[in-house]
């Protein structure tokens, strides 16, 4: 009993990390049906701009803002140099479009900061841990649940009761329609851009945190498990993004737990395996966003 | 009849030939200038190639992008390296391969049959799973699956030590029992080019690529889409399996590396800049990535000193190199250098033209054998709303019956429910005294119920005569029975003689209205159902699609369900007109008696009048 329950301790703290990135991707989607392998661009500069500003000898809660401005800054550049070009295409388009600019950014670190890891301090707290009971919780683990809980809050407020969000999800509906219903498309997809590219420096913090490295394919694992739980959730709805990074950390950390010693290793193959399972049988994943078609 | 869609054989047998041979002389050409490392270079060219032209059998005609044919490829070289690898030497890198498989000792030839095998398995699971999720062209889902294996293959071929050597190690042939001639893979490149171009002139193939087009339009034509993307996926899966295979043993080793990420990117890119619709697009892209590479990855080496030049040329230019080729043609030229221009295609469209005289109007139409057409109280509710109640009509297929009714009155919906769209709530649909309510789409199709959308939907990256041709195919194999006008005349009979050659999206309004029309009575149907074939027309083409609906239908002996809300159309068209409001058939007679009627009257302007019928 005592270790259901911190696996699923463990599985809802490393769940709330997937979900914390799977937000911002699933804001791509829903505006732009857009699946952004890009996403793990905006991870890899916020890991650079830790390993800078940490070297010149910033404090990890001055790094905070520096991190998240570059992560801003950047998916803003990304929408003006390559999404912008790729609007309304279809989707596959615009995935390739994503890859490749996921590709393009990794070769220029590798050519302008070196192929290397770049290691940097962890904040001394990261490894601390309370016991409740014969439970034993990781501070980390709460703090990230505290936040991707406040984050989705703001994030649903801002998409559903603001101007801003109205605006966005009539641009993401019909933009050319949404236009001439006098809606700015161009700024709001903007807004979304940099939307997401809060919602990923967010995310970057903890996983910088916890890592304390960066390299030119950082953000590949990270926007890798975002994309999954964004999908798993049901791409473009939040809340199912949120259900879903919880879904893949409870799926992970169970499987890691029950599966004999010598498949542990198997872990991702057997997710990836059940997630292919799930798109066949629910292929809008858990919480659909589906539109009829009409003839 | 022969229909001269099917190019059997000879034309794209001479044009892969000449493609293959164009390659292997330049290939021959740059490798006779220089060293080792250039035969090196052209053998991994071509064999790129073949894993090329492998995705792009699938990717090209179900536009289902697919990241998982790397992973093919993976699983295929695996298995032959399994196999292959003498057992002397996989006692000492993998001693405790599972199965028995370190004591196994095959020749290459049947690790390459066992390869093929195992990739086939997994495709038709898989391709089963992307049948069952409803995959379509350029959505996403299909393609997340694909990635799906793509990972799993990864992850299996790094943690599975006992089989594969894992990450670092990974498994390698013992020195000198390497592929030792290049026959093999001019064999198997020539192969799978022939092989890739005759798939996309089967039947199969054409059908494949309506379905990309319009799969909702394919279904009404009588094509089942999963069957074509299902033979699509295990094509094109053996062409990889083969390249997957020579891949490693050329290289003569294997890591999980060699096939993820990294090479997806490299052939996808290969692909799309060639166009991914064509093959001749697939080599093209092949043969200037590998060039534009290898100059990158030239210019980044030791070997070049430009002054001034040292902030470009330096490692990650080959990488800068393919990511922006993949960046830059999906923002200026999405479909690639050649689109789909096939060489052999274009051939023989010149051949074509250069003999074709204008065919006539067929000179004898069939008598129409005796159909009936019924539905019986058919009620039809979304939700909460009743779309239709109790809607029963008769038709018979010597005859043109309007269906006509205010917006919302559900002659769409009834037409739906005949055409297997939307299931009826209650009631039942009887073709010729067989029920055949809620049958699939394309099964009524094939049993003569075809229909136009009011909506257009034409497959719209086909020609004109391409779109009629491919219903026609439907018509050939399923409706063999029935005479039938040639493709020809049905264009001509529909006015679009002069518009054959040009893609269905280019044309305007009413020649994409007629090209519906034609389509549908390609397939040699009992019944034509016609949703608003007027409308977006002028009067003065309205009328005269009187005359074409009719010349059309009697060419095929197909009787018609028309809807429409031109009443100069539908009056001057129909025998009998049945007229619905709110769901419910209100009136049915001629269509003198129908302008008379005063329920009709009262449904359409609105006067409350107690009369109903």
């Amino acid at each position: 009993m005592t270790e259901l329950v911190q696996q699923l301790v463990d599985g809802l703290g490393r769940g709330s990390e997937y979900a914390l990135i799977a937000l911002g991707i699933a804001v791509m989607f829903g505006v732009m049906h857009l699946v952004n392998f890009a996403y793990g661009v905006l991870i890899t500069v916020s890991g650079y701009a830790a390993f800078y500003v940490l070297d010149a000898g910033w404090s990890w809660w001055a790094a905070i803002p520096a991190i998240i401005g570059a992560s801003v800054a950047t998916s803003l550049v990304t929408e003006l140099v390559a999404f912008r070009r790729v609007r309304g295409a279809d989707d596959a388009t615009m995935l390739l479009t994503s890859f490749g600019l996921f590709f393009v950014v990794s070769a220029l670190f590798v050519m302008y900061v070196g192929p290397n890891v770049k290691n940097f301090e962890r904040p001394s707290w990261v490894t601390n841990t309370v016991t409740v009971g014969s439970i034993r919780l990781e501070v980390f683990d709460l703090t990230t649940l505290g936040v991707t809980a406040v984050t989705l809050a703001g994030t649903a407020f801002l998409v559903r009761r603001t101007m801003f969000g109205i605006s966005l999800r009539a641009a993401a509906a019909d933009f050319d329609a949404a236009r001439l219903m006098g809606v700015r498309s161009n700024r709001v997809i903007q807004g979304a851009f940099a939307l997401a590219g809060l919602l990923a420096g967010i995310a970057s913090v903890f996983i910088l945190m916890r890592a304390g490295r960066t390299s030119p394919t950082f953000g590949e694992t990270a926007m890798l498990k975002g994309i999954l739980a964004a999908l798993i959730g049901g791409l473009g709805s939040l809340s199912g993004a949120v259900i879903g990074g919880f879904t893949l950390g409870l799926v992970e950390v169970f499987l890691i737990a029950r599966l004999p010693d010598d498949l542990v290793g198997l872990t991702n193959g057997i997710v990836f395996v059940l997630i292919a399972l799930l798109f066949i049988f629910r292929p809008g994943g858990i919480v659909s966003v589906r539109h009829a078609e009409r003839v | 009849m022969s229909i001269a869609l099917v190019r059997r054989g000879l034309a794209p047998l001479g044009g892969s030939a000449v493609l293959f041979g164009v390659l292997l002389a330049g290939a021959t050409l740059y490798a006779s200038s220089g060293g080792a490392s250039r035969d090196r270079l052209v053998t991994q060219m071509m064999i790129n190639a073949i894993i090329v032209v492998g995705i792009q059998v699938f990717v090209g005609s179900t536009g289902i992008l697919s990241f998982g044919h790397v992973g093919f490829a993976g699983i295929a070289a695996y298995v032959f390296a399994v196999l292959a690898i003498d057992s002397e030497r996989k006692a000492t890198i993998i001693g405790n391969a599972p199965f028995g498989l370190a004591d196994v000792d095959v020749t290459p030839w049947v690790a390459l049959l066992a390869a093929i095998a195992v990739c086939v398995v997994v495709a038709v699971v898989l391709g089963l799973g992307l049948v069952r999720s409803g995959a379509q062209s350029g959505a996403v889902a299909a393609t997340v699956i694909t990635l799906s294996l793509l990972f799993v293959v990864h992850e299996v071929a790094v943690n599975w030590t006992d089989l594969t050597g894992g990450d670092r190690a990974g498994l390698s042939f013992a020195i000198g029992d390497t592929l030792s001639s290049m026959a093999p893979v001019y064999v198997a490149l020539f192969a799978s080019i022939v092989v890739a171009r005759l798939f996309a002139e089967t039947r199969v193939g054409w059908y494949a690529r309506a379905s990309r087009d319009d799969t909702l339009a394919a279904r009404a034509m009588g094509i089942n889409p999963s069957v074509p993307q299902m033979v699509a996926l295990v094509v094109s899966v053996v062409i990889v399996a083969v390249g997957g295979s020579l891949r490693v043993y050329d290289l003569g080793t294997v890591t999980p590396k060699f096939f993820f990420l990294d090479y997806t990117l490299l052939t996808l890119t290969m692909l799309i800049v060639g166009g991914r619709r064509s093959v001749t697009g697939a080599l093209v892209g092949t043969v200037i990535i590998t060039a534009g590479n290898e100059l990158a990855r030239y210019l980044a080496g030791p070997d070049v000193d430009v002054p001034g030049m040292d902030w470009l040329f330096r490692e990650g230019l080959s990488e800068i190199f393919l990511g922006g080729a993949m960046l830059g043609f999906m923002i200026l030229r999405p479909k690639g250098l050649l689109d789909d221009w096939e060489l052999d295609r274009w051939w023989s469209d010149r051949w074509r033209r250069r003999h074709e005289a204008t065919p006539t109007a067929p000179a004898t139409a069939p008598a129409p054998s005796p159909a009936t057409l019924t539905t019986s109280a058919v009620t039809v509710e979304f939700g909460g709303f009743t779309a239709l109640r109790g809607a029963s009509i008769a038709a018979r297929n010597d005859a043109v019956l309007g269906l006509i009714g205010p917006n919302g009155a559900g002659k769409t919906t009834l037409l739906n429910v005949i055409t297997g769209l939307v299931p009826p709530t209650t009631g039942s649909v009887a073709l010729d005294g067989v029920d055949v309510t809620s049958w699939p789409s394309h099964r009524l199709a094939r049993d003569g119920l075809v229909r136009t959308f009011q909506n257009l939907r034409l497959f719209g990256s086909l020609t004109v005569r391409e779109n009629v041709a491919v219903a026609a195919l439907v018509g050939e194999q399923f409706r063999g029975d029935r005479q039938r006008p040639t493709v020809d005349e049905l264009l001509a009979v529909s006015q679009l003689w002069e518009q054959r050659d040009r893609r269905a999206r280019e044309l305007d309004y009413g020649n994409s209205r007629r090209l519906e029309l034609a389509r549908a009575a390609s397939v040699a149907p009992l019944f034509l159902l016609l949703d608003e074939p007027t409308s977006g027309m002028s009067e003065t083409e309205s009328l005269e699609m009187i005359g074409t609906v009719r010349t059309i239908a009697a060419a095929v002996g197909a009787g018609v369900i028309v809807i429409d809300h031109d009443l100069g159309f539908i009056t001057g068209i129909c025998e009998t007109i049945t007229c619905l409001d709110q769901g419910e058939v209100i009136a049915v007679g001629t269509p003198a008696e129908i302008q008379a009627d005063p329920a009709v009257r009262a449904a359409y302007l609105g006067t409350h009048t107690p009369s109903a019928p």
